[in-house]
């Protein structure tokens, strides 16, 4: 048997044996583990929030629709453990709107982190003012418990 | 059976592992390696279409997501998983919220799926997923299954190039450090998607048989470099990549109309004794594939066959009784599993599900102004009836009314395009916000035109300006009266077998477009994907474009490399740009348009001047290469980065896909 068919055996081998060493029979090991387990547990602190406090509803490219842009957060980590939790909210209640973004922390997430928020596409029809009064939060869930880092009205306005 | 025989004498893996000379086991692989060479010879003509094959196989495994995109998804499905408990009735919604889901059918108290032939199509890929999820880890199967692809890809280039061992070495450590990589960031998956999963596979595979049945087309026009090539547009280029993975009918269909096209170029082909099939047994297998797509999409099928009728009866060899007898009775044989599902469920065979009950055509909102018509009342039909004497007329309108089901899409298609012909524009040219569409697609201009979608299509713009000055030139040359003068122009056509697989083409694409065109634009279209079709026609009309075979044959380098690079750096640049501007999905799209119609225009100036002059034939290429680019592009980004759902089927794309989100 020369070398290369030996290599492309083993190859084969190997990616068929791994999966049944980790499925339901064998089960010698879980590889395929869902990487939320833990998922809010732990521990962090932060000592630093910058939040935007404007935002712009911006008529989208070649469409009449609006996209909401909201500049991204950042915290400042300085420790962590475990896989706290983050959420970005905007809340606009002319338009009783709401909308969080969920970020899962790691614990190599020290230092400076930015936190999104998805961007929604607005029908025109719903934009009917040139700026609307919003408020926009951002969360920290750790262990069940809910700190408020940010909480601050912020000023959307639209343009295009 | 020398063909046969060559390659059992090339591949002694199963015969060469045994080195005893066992007799019983020689046999055993002998009879092995000469069922795979027919499989081979059957299914991707040769080692190099089955490279194409693997390679589509490995490309759409990258943005493949295991779930549901739209909610004609959910029919499907649903329909699946009763199949599976062995009862066409759907008594459950296993996937989405209810059982209202568009195309299922309600009858008699009972709802029904559609597209059956693709469902049974997918059966047993979910038995072999339920299978193998016995002993493997369902999160590590589809990552498995496509490392093995790799490392059989590797190898079969390997032979190709001549390379085998180098070939083959690539491919295993590609396998396994793609494996590997896979494992390292492995998720579950729920074994309560496989249903999903196995309609996606039915669906990859069609779209990989799909690719090499146009690779093996064009092969035997011309050579396997232009095969290959062909078969690289369509697969990386055109939105047939975008709905491989997904669990709907178009790949299927595609797959299909190309098996078609194949089948009717090797009926008019003179024989060799190393056929499997005579030319007779070809004309009857093309109308075997039409028969059998009618258990796909009856409406779709019988647009299939009145293209295959109107080109194949008048260029045939022969009419004569034994011919039509051969292709009558395979034809019916082949429409036995539409008639046994129509039975099942309505009570008689030629009713399929979908025309049971009126409500699962949408049709579009756009339709301002323009009557969208129907069958036998209205629009220019009905103008061209009012001109008749009635007693021609009123058969005609007799025979219009009781066909209304059959004929009814193509008479609607007929008056909108008379009253309406700007609405061709919105379908292949500028799509944009257009009202009734946006609207239902979440207020996002989420809606691709043919050309926006593959600017490689604006290549077809050379086959029109050669047929136009050919024409020009026969009524120049011949002067003498208009019927004369088309009927020179016709016989320019020819009775060679290419002629007439571009007549059917030709068939098939109007076919397709009267059908949808009184329903487009549409919502839940992204790539106009009812005409799907089109597509792998529209690559084909390119390269029987004898100035574009010369262009990118010349300089297919330079093709190449614009194109590699128009991927590489291309789609970095989409992605900066969009996060950028922090554009919305709509927005993000629309650049894709606007890019992709700027090229597609270039390159349709190019593809039209390599008519008339060589001098260009450098820049034609490298355009062509950027529009196949910004193709490939599209399907990639709208895979791993404009629309997320599910779960990946290999768990590294989702990583990247994860770090892109992120970005």
């Amino acid at each position: 048997m020369d070398r290369s068919r030996l290599l492309v055996w083993t190859a084969v081998a190997v990616i068929c044996a791994v999966p049944v060493l980790s499925g339901p029979v064998v089960g010698v090991v879980d590889l395929t583990r869902e990487p939320l387990d833990g998922i809010g547990d732990g521990s962090a602190t932060i000592d630093a929030v910058e939040a935007p406090d404007t935002a712009l509803f911006d008529r989208a490219l070649s469409s009449d629709s609006y996209v909401l842009k909201v500049p991204d957060a950042r915290i400042h980590v300085a420790s962590i453990e475990g896989r706290p939790l983050v959420s970005y909210k905007l809340s606009i209640p002319a338009m009783s709107y709401s909308r969080a973004t969920t970020h899962f922390l790691s614990p190599d997430d020290t230092g400076w982190v930015d936190i999104s928020l998805a961007r929604e596409t607005f029908a025109p029809d719903r934009i009917d003012q040139s700026t609307y009064e919003a408020n926009l939060s951002l969360i920290l869930r750790v262990n069940d418990t809910k700190q408020t880092l940010h909480d601050e009205p912020i000023t959307l306005e639209v343009t295009g | 059976m020398t063909e046969t025989d060559a390659v059992g004498e090339r591949d002694t893996v199963a015969g060469g592992a045994s080195t005893e000379g066992d007799t019983a086991n020689e046999t055993l692989g002998n009879h092995f390696a000469a069922v795979r060479s027919v499989a081979m010879r059957v299914f991707v003509g040769d080692r190099l279409g089955l490279v194409v094959f693997l390679g589509t196989l490995a490309f759409v495994g990258l943005y493949w997501r295991v779930g549901i995109f739209i909610t004609d998804n959910y029919t499907l499905a649903n329909a699946l998983v009763a199949l599976a408990d062995g009862q066409l009735a759907v008594e459950e919604a296993v996937f989405g919220p209810h059982l209202e889901t568009p195309g299922m059918v309600l009858h008699e108290g009972a709802h029904y799926g559609r597209n059956y032939g693709q469902i049974v199509f997918a059966l047993p890929f979910l038995w072999a997923l339920e299978a193998l999820a016995v002993v493997v880890d369902p999160g590590l199967l589809l990552p498995m299954v496509w490392a093995l692809v790799l490392v059989a890809l590797g190898r079969e280039s390997g032979r190709v190039l001549g390379r085998p061992s180098l070939g083959t070495n690539v491919g295993a450590v590609c396998g396994l450090v793609a494996f590997a990589v896979n494992v390292a960031v492995a998720r579950p998956l729920a074994p309560r998607l496989f249903p999903v999963a196995a309609l996606q596979v039915s669906s990859i595979l069609a779209t990989a048989l799909a690719v090499v049945t146009l690779y093996r087309l064009v092969a035997r026009m011309y050579d396997r470099r232009t095969g290959v090539a062909a078969a690289m547009v369509l697969g990386l280029a055109t939105p047939v990549g975008f709905w491989a993975s997904l669990p709907k009918r178009h790949a299927v269909v595609v797959a299909l109309v190309l098996g078609v096209c194949y089948a009717l170029y090797r009926s008019r082909q003179s024989p060799s004794p190393n056929d499997l099939l005579s030319p007779l047994g070809f004309r009857a297998l093309a109308y075997a594939i039409v028969g059998l797509s009618t258990w796909v999409h009856g409406g779709e099928a019988f647009g299939i066959f009145l293209a295959l009728i109107a080109v194949d009866v008048p260029t045939a060899r022969s009419n004569g009784v034994r011919s039509l007898a051969v292709v009558g009775t395979v034809f019916f044989v082949s429409m036995i599993p539409f008639f046994v599902t129509n039975v099942l469920i309505s009570g008689n065979p030629l009713q399929p599900p979908r025309v049971l009950s009126a409500f699962q055509y949408p049709t579009s909102d756009a339709a301002t102004g323009g009557s969208t018509g129907s069958a036998g009342s209205g629009g220019f039909v009905q103008s061209l009836l009012d001109v008749l004497p009635p007693i021609v007329a009123t058969p005609v309108i007799a025979v219009l009314d009781r066909s209304s089901v059959l004929f009814g899409e193509f008479v609607a298609g007929t008056n909108t395009l008379s009253s309406d012909p700007g609405r061709l524009y919105r379908v292949f040219v500028r799509g944009g916000d257009i009202h009734g569409v946006s609207n239902r697609n979440f207020s996002q201009t989420i809606y691709l035109t043919v050309l926006e979608a593959a600017p490689i299509v604006a290549g077809v713009v050379a086959a029109c300006v050669a047929g136009g000055v050919r024409l020009w030139r026969s009524v120049r040359r011949v002067p003498r009266s208009a019927i004369s003068r088309v009927r020179f122009w016709l016989k320019g056509f020819g009775p060679s077998p290419a002629a007439t697989v571009d007549a059917f083409a030709i068939a098939v694409a109007v076919s397709f477009v009267l059908m949808y065109i009184s329903r487009l634009p549409l919502h839940a279209q992204l790539t106009v994907r009812y005409l799907l079709p089109v597509y792998p026609l529209a690559v084909y009309g390119i390269v029987r474009q004898a100035s574009l075979r010369r262009a990118v044959g010349a300089h297919w380098r330079s093709a190449l490399w614009t194109w590699a690079g128009g991927v590489l750096l291309g789609s970095q640049l989409f992605v900066v740009a969009v996060a950028v501007e922090s554009l919305g999905r709509g927005e993000a799209v629309q650049v894709h348009a606007l890019v992709g119609l700027a090229v597609a225009g270039a390159f349709a100036l190019l593809a039209a001047s390599s008519v008339f002059t060589d001098r260009f034939d450098r820049a034609t290429a490298v355009v062509g290469g950027l529009a196949a680019a910004l193709g490939t592009d599209f399907i990639l980004l709208s895979g791993l980065v404009y629309f997320q759902y599910g779960r990946y089927a290999l768990p590294a794309a989702g990583w990247v896909a994860d770090l892109l989100a992120a970005a």
